[in-house]
């Protein structure tokens, strides 16, 4: 298997996107808004399809294209508003008051699990000078905020959004580390992000229903 | 043969299709027991066919299935054959009652036949990346069981159940990335053209001494996490035990019986290919940490469920399904740490304890699912003198208890004292003696609520919720040859099933 070298211009791109990708995780732990988690959720993912798009002009990869192009009308467009127009408006979600930390802890914490997806992803186990080991703490890093946002946020919504962060992380690490990965697997993959979301949706709506707040941190009947 | 492995895992089917075309919980209920009776048949006959020993493979490694995957096929079906079969008087009479509207009693069994096809699928694949594809698929349809009663509790329970999941099915992800990562070396050598190759188990296996063994590591602890998370391994538990209790009964065994196990399946794969490559010591230190993990946690709850400041011996507001699942955690701890004892003594256990476990439970959860309907109650405090009111159900959730808490003539004794002895012979004695400690523990708690439910008097008043004898007497007949069958494995391991156990357990390593 190929792998791309970090100065090529491929490489650059899919650096840079990875660092945008990075930060947009980081602009949705920052804020409070319903409306700005699904906005952030929908940038990352047009960013996340034009580095799909960049591997697979380096590759000459056909599936690789079909993978950007489904990335950007399924994440970037359909479920960023579906998420908008069956969530956050018809539940007349605005500000979300359910979280277990205040924005800055939450803010100071995700730098220090950055700077833990470096610590754990660089030495040895990635070759020097390719792309990936400059790709793939990124987005471990992306991975673990999305983990982050979910444990902090306890709002159902906020946490789709978190483990939707969590999938691109996962994308993004495998077009860099693994450009070959099997095209029916992604495609699986795909089919399963997109179900979920879809079932996730009908809990989330039953349990406004239910609840007057549909906060999972008011889910307290279940312990133990 | 490649035709009977297909139709092992469509002719699950028959329920949603029949579902779908409209049918009430009895027709459905039918179709669904006839179709997991193909399929348990058809996984009989797949297995006798595999018996030259040679592996069934197909479609570029999309397809195969060895004596392991057979193995495992078999007692899948075998509890969904169970679970069907309990699913036709139990929805049925949830639907005379007025419990489940239409609506949900075609919900239930479009998801339950699409849940038991995906698993049994899953098992079938050779693919890694398409199983960790089934699996997510089957976490999406099971959820959709455990939310069926639409209750605050239940959507609550099954919201945990599939946010937690799914986190964990996408850390296996990372984790099968990093292995067909590991495997880079050897794609720019043989240079084959179908990179599906890359990601197949068995090409996996037959070359492992090329795989980097820092990025197999790390897939390998990541493939524990995030199945393990399927499987119920504390700390990745927490969803078990409220989406056990809340999903309809027979929903439930399929969860604790045949879901757990899947996921099992897929770790053990991984350990095949990691024992290979890095040999016992790293595997056996991921396995028992977490094995031990869950039978503490998994023994640790069952005494406090079971003592939490009942008056008189009698526990509060205990359900006996939780109950029943935090069991489940613990006996996947002891699958796990009989995986890390490793050896063929302890691989011999640790699958002979899959298949009596899942028995047990199945039944189980199904004498549960009865109690449950005759007596209008969860909580295990609110159920006595079962025994003289339902002798069968009494009767068989009485010995069930003892054949899950592992004592003799049951199969459950003979696999854990397979592990134990596996225990003493490979690792240090401190392991197998706590094992012992904590199954005793264990014993203890479990007995203590069951034994309330069986014993004492029956309240004045229960009515039968199910019409006419055939239905009671489907609802037996599962209970009944779950425990036969338990009964057997306890006295007898026939040698088919004794070669393929030893088959299986040379697959593995």
């Amino acid at each position: 298997m190929q792998s791309l070298a970090a100065t090529s211009a491929a490489g650059v791109l899919l650096d840079l996107s990875g660092v945008l990708i990075l930060l947009l995780a980081f602009a949705c732990l920052a804020s409070k808004l319903f409306n700005r988690y699904v906005a952030y959720y929908g940038a990352q993912s047009v960013v996340l399809s034009f580095a799909a798009a960049t591997v697979a002009v380096t590759f000459r990869s056909v599936e690789l294209w079909i993978l950007a192009v489904l990335t950007l009308a399924v994440k970037g467009i359909a479920i960023p508003l579906a998420a908008r127009r069956l969530l956050v408006t018809r539940l007349a979600l605005k500000r979300d008051a359910a979280m277990s930390t205040g924005l800055s802890t939450s803010l100071i914490a995700g730098g220090a699990l950055t700077a833990f997806a470096y610590l754990v992803t660089r030495p040895a186990l990635l070759p020097h000078g390719t792309v990936a080991a400059a790709v793939v703490p990124l987005s471990t890093a992306v991975i673990l905020l999305g983990c982050l946002s979910m444990v902090v946020r306890r709002h159902t919504v906020a946490q789709l959004i978190g483990w939707l962060i969590v999938e691109n992380g996962v994308f993004l690490g495998a077009i860099t580390l693994v450009a070959t990965f099997p095209f029916i697997v992604e495609a699986g993959i795909f089919l399963d992000i997109v179900a979920g979301v879809l079932i996730m949706v009908v809990f989330v709506s039953g349990l406004t229903r239910q609840l007057a707040e549909a906060s999972a941190g008011e889910l307290r009947e279940l312990h133990g | 043969m490649t035709g009977l492995a297909i139709l092992v895992a469509l002719s699950p089917l028959t329920g949603p299709i029949a579902a779908l075309a409209g049918a009430r919980a009895r027709l459905a209920g039918t179709a669904q027991a006839v179709g997991a009776a193909i399929a348990f048949g058809c996984s009989l006959a797949l297995l006798a066919l595999l018996d030259g020993g040679k592996p069934l493979a197909g479609w570029d490694g999309f397809l195969y299935v060895d004596s392991l995957g057979g193995f495992f096929l078999m007692t899948v079906a075998a509890v969904t054959l169970l679970a069907a079969v309990g699913s036709v008087s139990y929805v049925a009479a949830q639907e005379d009652d007025g419990e489940l509207s239409g609506f949900q009693v075609r919900l239930y069994f479009s998801f339950f036949g699409l849940f038991a096809s995906l698993m049994l699928a899953a098992l079938e694949t050779g693919n890694l990346g398409l199983l960790f594809v089934l699996v997510e698929a089957s976490t999406l349809a099971s959820a959709a069981l455990v939310g069926l009663e639409g209750r605050a509790r239940s959507l609550e329970a099954a919201w945990k159940y599939i946010i937690i999941s799914s986190l964990g099915v996408t850390i296996a992800l990372v984790g099968t990335l990093f292995l067909f990562y590991s495997g880079s070396a050897l794609h720019s050598v043989a240079n084959h053209g179908s990179s599906n190759l890359g990601l197949t188990w068995p090409y996996l296996l037959a070359h492992a001494h090329a795989l980097a063994p820092q990025s197999l590591r790390l897939a390998f602890l990541l493939a524990v996490v995030g199945y393990g998370t399927k499987v119920g391994l504390a700390p990745m538990h927490t969803w078990l035990p409220d989406a056990h209790a809340e999903a309809p009964s027979p929903a439930s065994a399929m969860l604790s019986a045949a879901l757990l196990n899947t996921g099992m399946y897929a770790i053990i794969r991984f350990l095949a290919i990691a024992h290979a490559r890095l040999g016992s010591a790293y595997p056996r230190a991921v396995l028992l940490s977490f094995g031990f993990a869950s039978i503490v946690i998994g023994a640790l709850f069952m005494v406090r469920r079971s003592t939490a400041g009942g008056p008189g011996g009698r526990p509060p507001g205990v359900q006996s399904k939780r109950l029943f699942a935090y069991s489940s955690v613990e006996h996947m701890g002891i699958i796990a740490v009989a995986l890390g004892f490793g050896g063929l003594l302890g691989l011999y256990g640790a699958l002979l304890q899959t298949l009596n476990h899942a028995l047990a439970k199945a039944v189980l959860f199904l004498s549960s699912g009865d109690v449950s309907l005759r007596y209008r109650t969860r909580e295990a405090s609110q159920v006595s003198g079962l025994l003289a009111a339902v002798p069968v159900t009494g009767g068989v959730l009485l010995l069930a208890t003892f054949a899950v808490l592992g004592s003799p003539p049951f199969g459950l004794f003979l696999s854990e004292l397979t592990i134990v002895r596996a225990g003493f012979a490979s690792a240090s004695p401190v392991f197998p003696l706590l094992l012992l400690a904590l199954l005793g523990l264990a014993f203890v708690a479990f007995a203590r609520t069951t034994a309330g439910m069986v014993t004492g008097s029956p309240p004045a008043r229960l009515s039968s919720p199910y019409r006419g004898r055939a239905a009671v007497a489907v609802t037996a007949a599962p209970l009944i040859l779950g425990l036969a069958a338990l009964l057997v494995l306890g006295l007898w391991i026939p040698a088919g099933l004794n070669t393929i156990l030893v088959r299986s357990a040379a697959v593995i390593g």
